[in-house]
């Protein structure tokens, strides 16, 4: 049963159905007359916790995947080297501003996750940070973090 | 004649020089994402949508649009040519198609899959342009119980569809609900579960919730395993079907045609769902079915006309009733929104001008397309060589700056991330992304309804089983629900399922 995917999965959205329904019970559930702002999350915190509660069940009858089975083979440190970069992407983006987290979110994917040679890497990642803020910046008018950028110091 | 008259005005718009320029620009953009794997129409939608702030709202439209049409065509060529789908709903085109061209016959194939598009897209856009009006009119008595029924019966009708189990489409669909109402109380202007955050006043972003599920989920997806790509070298050859081709193709294509178009214009319907049943249907027809995953190519006419015409009947729902029935036309929503539209009943007669213009952009957009996708694929082969390794980066960095630009947040990208690790695992798990970010999107619309008709009926639940078309969509939805409990329709769900993922 522990082992299951289906039991991890439904005890998961159990514990969010529950805080859901919790929520619109502080909410004020109104009455039917006039419903209040909890109303509709309340019943779909429950709705939630039953779905949640049949798929757990499929777990605890054994059914469905082995936990292990769905990262069976899978380059699963790659996944978590991505989701990393891009959460020092999310926590930089203001301090260092777009080109210089974007080169280095390019080259770190292109020469660490994936490597490609580093005549393409280097060439693509700067072209690819320097053009989209060029892009973005100068013909669109969208406002991108400068950070350590200086503007100035680009020549057009 | 005022049909005629109305295309006439949308034609003037559509044939205006910059708005010809959006629609090639949209279709082009299309037909790549729909050619790159990895890569959707959804993202492309999501990456495009504050560009369309700087034009005109018909202009801006008229790109999306040629966005999800183009995509529907380009994601033939990569199904065909290397066997992995540009987009879903060309997965069953990689079944015979991929096959017709290990077979020497690519040419022929991606010929019939265009030929099909074109006959598919066009019939798609005559039934709207001449059921929309009626709709519409239909669709001015819609009230609060009818706008709430249809709407579950649109979620329904997605969950049913999707493959797997139909218990986590459904606890999809709720999660989405709840997290479309995150933000201020339409109502009564409470804050609601906002944990004192005021990024969350105004609710979480769609396009950061899209790019999230889809685009980086994804990318994530594809990581993990490595992405192989066989793309088929011999010579292409002349695009033109045979004479016997043709005429074999004849049939799958009015059938998929037909079938896809109903499938687009229900809510929850769509291409992907389209091309499967498509699919199941030649196969069914067939007097040799054993041909069928070993090149036929009624498999690729039908399905590729059904996801096609679903693309065009997809806008009927959203422009008459204001309702998306899918998660792309989500996405047109939140386009004509940003330019303080709202799609519905009135539109036509409120905004003739950009009703009729997106109409007639799309007779432009297939021709367009037609002459893009038959004598440039060879273009498209050399995109396709383009290395996975290379093009997860420039998407990944793509997708951030969709996001940022799209409510000028940084708050915006953390919530992207986060949604792309929830969509991993989603994916994992087996729970689709498809049901929750249609419920998030008709959310709001959603509780409005149930409790406007709460309000209006005094507390009293009868006001959605007594008016007829609330009742009737409320009855289908019920038998959905049940039918999956009746052992033999079980079996049928499972195995039209199990036939497309072989």
């Amino acid at each position: 049963m522990l082992r299951r995917a289906e039991f991890w999965g439904g005890l998961f959205w159990l514990a969010f159905g529950a805080f859901v329904a919790w929520q619109g019970w502080l909410l004020e559930l109104g009455t039917l007359r006039e419903p209040g702002s909890g109303f509709v999350f309340f019943w779909l915190g429950l709705l939630i916790v039953a779905f949640a509660l049949s798929i757990a069940l499929k777990g605890v009858k054994g059914e469905g995947p082995l936990l292990s089975d769905l990262w069976r083979d899978a380059r699963w440190t790659k996944v978590l080297m991505v989701i990393a970069a891009l959460v020092a992407y999310a926590f930089l983006f203001e301090q260092l501003g777009f080109v210089i987290c974007s080169l280095a979110l390019l080259l770190f994917l292109m020469t660490v996750v994936d490597p490609v040679p580093l005549r393409l890497s280097l060439p693509i990642s700067a072209v690819a940070s320097f053009g989209v803020w060029y892009v973005l910046e100068k013909v669109l008018l969208v406002q991108l973090p400068k950070g350590l950028w200086v503007e100035g110091l680009v020549p057009f | 004649m005022d049909v005629l008259a109305s295309l006439g005005q949308g034609f003037a718009v559509a044939l205006e020089p910059i708005n010809l320029l959006y629609c090639f620009i949209g279709v082009f953009i299309g037909t790549l994402v729909g050619v790159l794997p990895g890569i959707g129409p959804i993202s492309a939608m999501s990456l495009l949508l504050p560009v369309t702030l700087s034009g005109s709202p018909e202009s801006g439209i008229i790109m999306m649009a040629g966005i999800y049409y183009g995509s529907m065509y380009g994601g033939s060529t990569t199904a065909v040519l290397v066997n992995i789908p540009g987009e879903a709903a060309s997965v069953v085109t990689c079944l015979d198609g991929h096959e017709m061209a290990k077979q020497g016959k690519a040419g022929p194939a991606l010929g019939i899959a265009a030929l099909g598009s074109f006959v598919a897209g066009t019939f798609a856009i005559v039934a709207l342009m001449l059921v929309a009006p009626l709709l519409a009119r239909v669709a001015v008595a819609f009230g609060p119980p009818e706008y709430f029924s249809l709407m579950v019966l649109g979620l329904t009708i997605l969950s049913f569809l999707t493959q797997g189990s139909m218990a986590k489409a459904l606890l999809m669909a709720a999660v989405g609900v709840v997290i479309g109402l995150i933000g201020l109380d339409q109502i009564n202007a409470m804050p609601r579960l906002t944990f004192d955050r005021l990024e969350l006043v105004d609710g979480v972003g769609l396009v950061p919730v899209v790019m999230g599920l889809f685009g980086v989920a994804e990318i994530l997806s594809n990581i993990e395993s490595q992405v192989r790509r066989d793309v088929v070298q011999a010579r292409i050859g002349s695009l033109w079907p045979s004479r016997a081709e043709l005429k074999t193709s004849a049939g799958p294509v009015t059938r998929g045609t037909l079938l896809g178009f109903l499938l687009g214009v229900l809510p929850g319907g769509g291409s992907v769902i389209a091309s499967f049943a498509s699919y199941a249907i030649e196969k069914k027809l067939s007097r040799t079915p054993e041909r069928f995953g070993k090149g036929a190519i009624e498999g690729v006419a039908g399905p590729e006309a059904a996801n096609n015409a679903a693309a065009g009947g997809a806008f009927i729902p959203l422009m008459t009733l204001g309702i998306p029935p899918n998660v792309v036309m989500a996405l047109l929503l939140g386009a004509f929104v940003i330019h303080g539209l709202q799609p519905g009943p009135l539109m036509m007669s409120q905004n003739p001008r950009i009703f009729w213009g997106i109409v007639a952009s799309m007779y432009v957009g297939n021709v367009m397309l037609l002459v893009l996708n038959m004598p440039l694929i060879g273009m498209w082969v050399q995109v396709l060589k383009a290395p996975y390794r290379i093009l997860f980066p420039l998407i990944l960095m793509f997708c951030i700056v969709g996001v940022f630009a799209s409510g000028n947040a940084v708050f915006d990208v953390f919530v992207m991330v986060a949604s792309g690790v929830i969509g991993y695992l989603m994916r994992k798990f087996g729970y689709e992304a498809a049901p929750l970010v249609l419920a998030f999107v008709l959310g709001p619309m959603l509780e409005n309804n149930l409790r406007k008709g709460l309000i209006l009926s005094e507390g009293n639940f009868d006001i959605f089983v007594t008016r007829p078309i609330s009742l009737a969509c409320l009855v289908v939805a019920a038998l959905l629900l049940v039918a999956p409990l009746l052992p033999a329709l079980r079996k049928k769900r499972e195995k039209v399922a199990l036939d497309v993922t072989e």
